[in-house]
């Protein structure tokens, strides 16, 4: 059928492309001639469309595009129609029943509703029919009353025709009444020997509290002698030690005083005897007098020394003058005035000389007695005092 | 605390530990040295001198003319102390630069090094590690008097002083042999000390200023001024003859460098005497005692006399004594123990002598604290024990000893009545000579400072001896 498309509105709602249209019915059998589309289309009922699915759609049990069923398909609802059967037949069986009859006697089945129902194989039927009336409220449905099937048949215990209900109530009473009283004078025993226990355990812990308590008085006080005591104790102890620390350390000391007693004047002894402590004025006297005490006895040795030496050379100077004119005055022999004048007045010379030093080995007679050729001529005039180191070495 | 409630008490420990630690000498080091140095901070001073430890190293100078063997007796004590060798050649070298050149020149322009010159080059070698350390032998130096005098006004000072002399002709002839080996500057000789190694041998070469005249003006030189030096050092002198083998020479130098000075330590002396029978034990012991107030501790006595107080000891004592065995050591430990530890042989100390016998004995004494600071091992020959021991006669009427050949009797009739003692005879002499000889060596080898002495001679001259290895300090041990 072709789709009309119906105008769109100008924004609005939405619309579905296609606008919605009866379902057309379809009809069981086909039609034997093509209908002429004057013939207006038949719109079924959609509720009662065999082509609507109806129920869930999840599990259906769609048949498949073939007509053939599958024999596995086949098979398959075989099996879970045998596996319900069993099943059912399984929850009979467990389902519980009234225990077995006890021997002698039989089960029989008891319609308890309020009317007994006669239950038989033919149900009695019968077709009736009936037509409502005009609208009416519908009236209360009568109570349902079935019909009475069976007889009726009565019967009435008197009173006394069973049983003797004093006579018979008794024992019951009795074992009731005992039971009860029993029970009673047992709770009341029971409650009675609680009652006991519980005075005799408070006295018990009365006792037992009162002892614990000496007890702890007894520890107590032990404690505290025992404390007290390792105070006194470690008191006494460091008293010792301080005593014995102090004897220790006196001890020391007099002993180190004694001991060192003589350190210091050993030890200058020492360093005296050492050298390092020197009497000053000895040493300046050995530094500082003495060489120059020394300077000075060298300075007058040289000095007597070089007297001693100028001397020689005097001497030797005159002896060999001497010696010189004793030459001469052989030569001379022969002019004796001459010769006396100057004799007598060379030993005027001679005499008036100072006898030499005694450094002089040379005595002046033996240097004129024995003439030295190795003299050497001087002049006759005694010289001054100029020493000749050659002459003053002979000496 | 007045001292009649607790009398001071010293304890005899102190006494033992300052003499073994040598207490007195130490502080009298450190004194000396904080008196000559004078340092700002002084504790520190002292720290740092302690800490040095170097009491006992040599400080030696070794004086004497030219060719005495100066050179060779210092480089044998260098050898053998290790101390550090000074001469007046190796001083100048390894003085700082400055001072050498000064030095240098002086010596280059043939004039004397100054004094002062040279006591600050000593001063600062002084200062050097190996002469603290060590000890320093100085040879031939100082010269003259003038320089001696300025090292002891720096406080350097030797603790000995050795002088070579020897006559001038043995010394002139002497120097005409003498060789150097210009390697090692060792001296050698061509009659007294020649080298064995030939390679030395071939290196020698003759020393300079050895010619007779050089010698003659060098002796003069020294004996102008040697005298003036020893005044410098007469205390601690030792002139030791030079004209001996250098074995001889060097052997006295040792012994003299090895003793030690006459120290003011208080000292209490514990003498153990330690002899065969009849070395002269008791008689030396009575000695000493006598002179230097000792307590006189005799091992048999003392037991003797514990059986005659009748202690405890004493009786247990009398059952070993009457049964004629040796008594136990702890007995006769204990007994020493008492009598060695009450007041008087503690202040005025003591001589002991018959104990110890073995070296287990000695070593318990030591452990209980009773420890000898000079111990003498009196030797004698056996023959000279048994002549001693069998001819000593008592008379028992005037109760006279004699001995027939030291001191025999006037007169016949005391000779008639001599007895002599029954253990004096010669199998028991011999038998306690015997054990004492089983045990002697041990005993010297435990006390290794232990003196032997010669105690073969008159009991004067062996108490000479005693007295003076007790007054004087005893001689250190060099390694």
């Amino acid at each position: 059928m072709a789709a009309v498309l119906p105008p769109k509105g100008d924004g609005g709602t939405y619309t579905f492309t296609s606008q919605p249209r009866a379902v057309q019915e379809r009809k069981k059998y086909r039609e034997p001639v093509i209908q002429q589309d004057e013939v207006p289309p038949q719109y079924g009922n959609i509720m009662y469309d065999r082509r609507i699915v109806r129920g869930n759609t999840y599990a259906q049990h769609t048949l498949p595009a073939t007509a053939q069923p599958d024999p596995i398909e086949i098979q398959r609802q075989q099996e879970n129609r045998r596996r319900a059967i069993a099943r059912k037949r399984a929850k009979d069986q467990l389902r519980p029943r009234s225990p077995e009859a006890v021997e002698g006697r039989k089960h029989i089945d008891v319609q308890t509703e309020l009317y007994l129902e006669e239950l038989s194989d033919r149900v009695e039927e019968a077709d009736v029919d009936c037509q409502t009336d005009a609208f009416l409220d519908r009236p209360p449905s009568p109570l349902f009353i079935p019909a009475k099937t069976g007889i009726d048949v009565t019967t009435q215990i008197l009173e006394g025709e069973l049983f003797d209900f004093n006579i018979e109530v008794k024992p019951i009473l009795e074992v009731l009444i005992g039971k009860t009283v029993e029970q009673s004078l047992l709770e009341v025993m029971e409650e009675e020997e609680l009652a006991n226990l519980r005075s005799q355990q408070r006295a018990f812990e009365e006792l037992r509290n009162a002892e614990l308590v000496e007890q702890q008085r007894l520890e107590e006080q032990e404690r505290r002698h025992r404390e007290e005591k390792e105070r006194r104790m470690k008191q006494q102890r460091e008293v010792l030690k301080k005593e014995k620390e102090t004897a220790e350390k006196i001890a020391a000391r007099a002993f180190a005083q004694s001991y060192l007693a003589d350190l210091v004047p050993s030890v200058f002894g020492t360093l005296a005897d050492n050298g390092y402590f020197y009497d000053p004025v000895e040493r300046d006297v050995e530094q500082g007098f003495m060489p120059w005490l020394m300077e000075q006895v060298e300075i007058q040795l040289e000095k007597s020394q070089l007297g001693r030496l100028v001397l020689d050379g005097l001497i030797r100077e005159v002896s060999s003058s001497r010696f010189e004119l004793y030459n001469n005055l052989d030569a001379k022999l022969v002019d004796p005035k001459v010769a006396s004048a100057t004799v007598d007045s060379q030993k005027v010379k001679i005499e008036a000389e100072p006898s030499p030093a005694t450094t002089t080995g040379e005595a002046e007679k033996p240097v004129e007695e024995v003439p030295k050729p190795e003299e050497p001529v001087e002049s006759a005039e005694p010289e001054t005092e100029q020493t000749q180191e050659d002459e003053g070495g002979e000496d | 605390m007045d001292q009649t409630k607790r009398p001071l008490l010293i304890p005899p420990e102190f006494a033992n530990y300052a003499e073994h630690h040598g207490v007195f000498d130490m502080y009298k080091r450190l004194l000396e040295q904080l008196i000559i140095t004078k340092p700002a901070d002084p504790v520190t001073y002292l720290i740092d001198l302690l800490k040095r430890e170097n009491d006992d190293v040599p400080q030696i100078v070794i004086l004497g003319p030219p060719a005495a063997g100066k050179r060779s007796i210092a480089k044998l004590i260098c050898a053998k102390t290790r101390a550090a060798h000074l001469t007046m050649e190796n001083l100048i070298g390894d003085a700082e630069l400055d001072l050498r050149e000064e030095a240098e020149n002086c010596i280059n322009s043939k004039k004397a090094v100054p004094t002062e010159l040279w006591s600050k080059i000593i001063e600062q070698r002084m200062q050097l590690f190996d002469c603290v350390k060590k000890g320093w032998v100085m040879e031939g130096f100082p010269q003259t008097r003038e320089q001696a005098l300025a090292l002891q006004e720096k406080g350097i000072y030797p603790k000995h002083c050795v002088v070579l002399e020897s006559p001038d002709t043995v010394l002139i002839e002497r120097a005409s042999g003498k060789r150097i080996d210009p390697k090692t500057g060792d001296v050698y000789h061509t009659t007294f000390n020649w080298p064995s190694n030939a390679e030395i041998q071939s290196r020698l070469e003759e020393a300079t200023g050895c010619t007779e005249e050089e010698m003659i003006t060098k002796l003069i030189v020294y004996h102008r001024h040697i005298d003036a030096i020893l005044r410098c050092y007469d205390k601690v002198l030792k002139k030791v003859n030079a004209d001996q083998p250098k074995a001889d020479v060097f052997a006295q130098v040792f012994t003299f460098v090895c003793s030690q000075l006459r120290s003011n330590t208080p000292h209490t002396p514990r003498v153990v005497l330690l002899g065969p029978t009849g070395s002269g034990k008791a008689v030396q012991a009575a000695l000493l005692a006598s002179k230097y107030n000792l307590v006189n501790v005799s091992c048999g006595q003392l037991i003797k006399q514990a059986i005659a107080d009748e202690t405890k000891t004493g009786q247990a004592a009398k059952n070993y004594v009457q049964k004629k065995i040796m008594v136990p050591d702890s007995l006769v430990l204990n007994i020493l123990k008492d009598r060695l530890s009450q007041l008087d042989c503690v202040t005025r100390g003591w001589v002991l002598h018959g104990y110890p016998v073995t070296r287990e004995q000695a070593e318990q004494l030591e452990k209980e604290g009773l420890v000898p600071n000079r111990t003498f091992f009196l030797d004698v020959p056996n023959d000279s024990v048994l002549e001693r021991l069998t001819q000593r006669y008592t008379d028992p009427i005037t109760g006279e000893r004699y001995h027939l050949l030291y001191n025999p009797p006037r007169t016949q009739d005391v000779k008639d009545r001599l007895q002599r003692h029954g253990k004096d005879n010669d199998d028991d002499v011999r038998k306690r000579l015997a054990q004492y000889h089983a045990y002697a060596e041990e005993l010297s080898d435990f006390y290794v400072d232990g003196q032997h002495i010669n105690a073969d001679q008159d009991p004067h001259t062996v108490f000479e001896t005693l007295e003076s290895m007790i007054v004087e300090p005893l001689p250190k041990r060099l390694q």
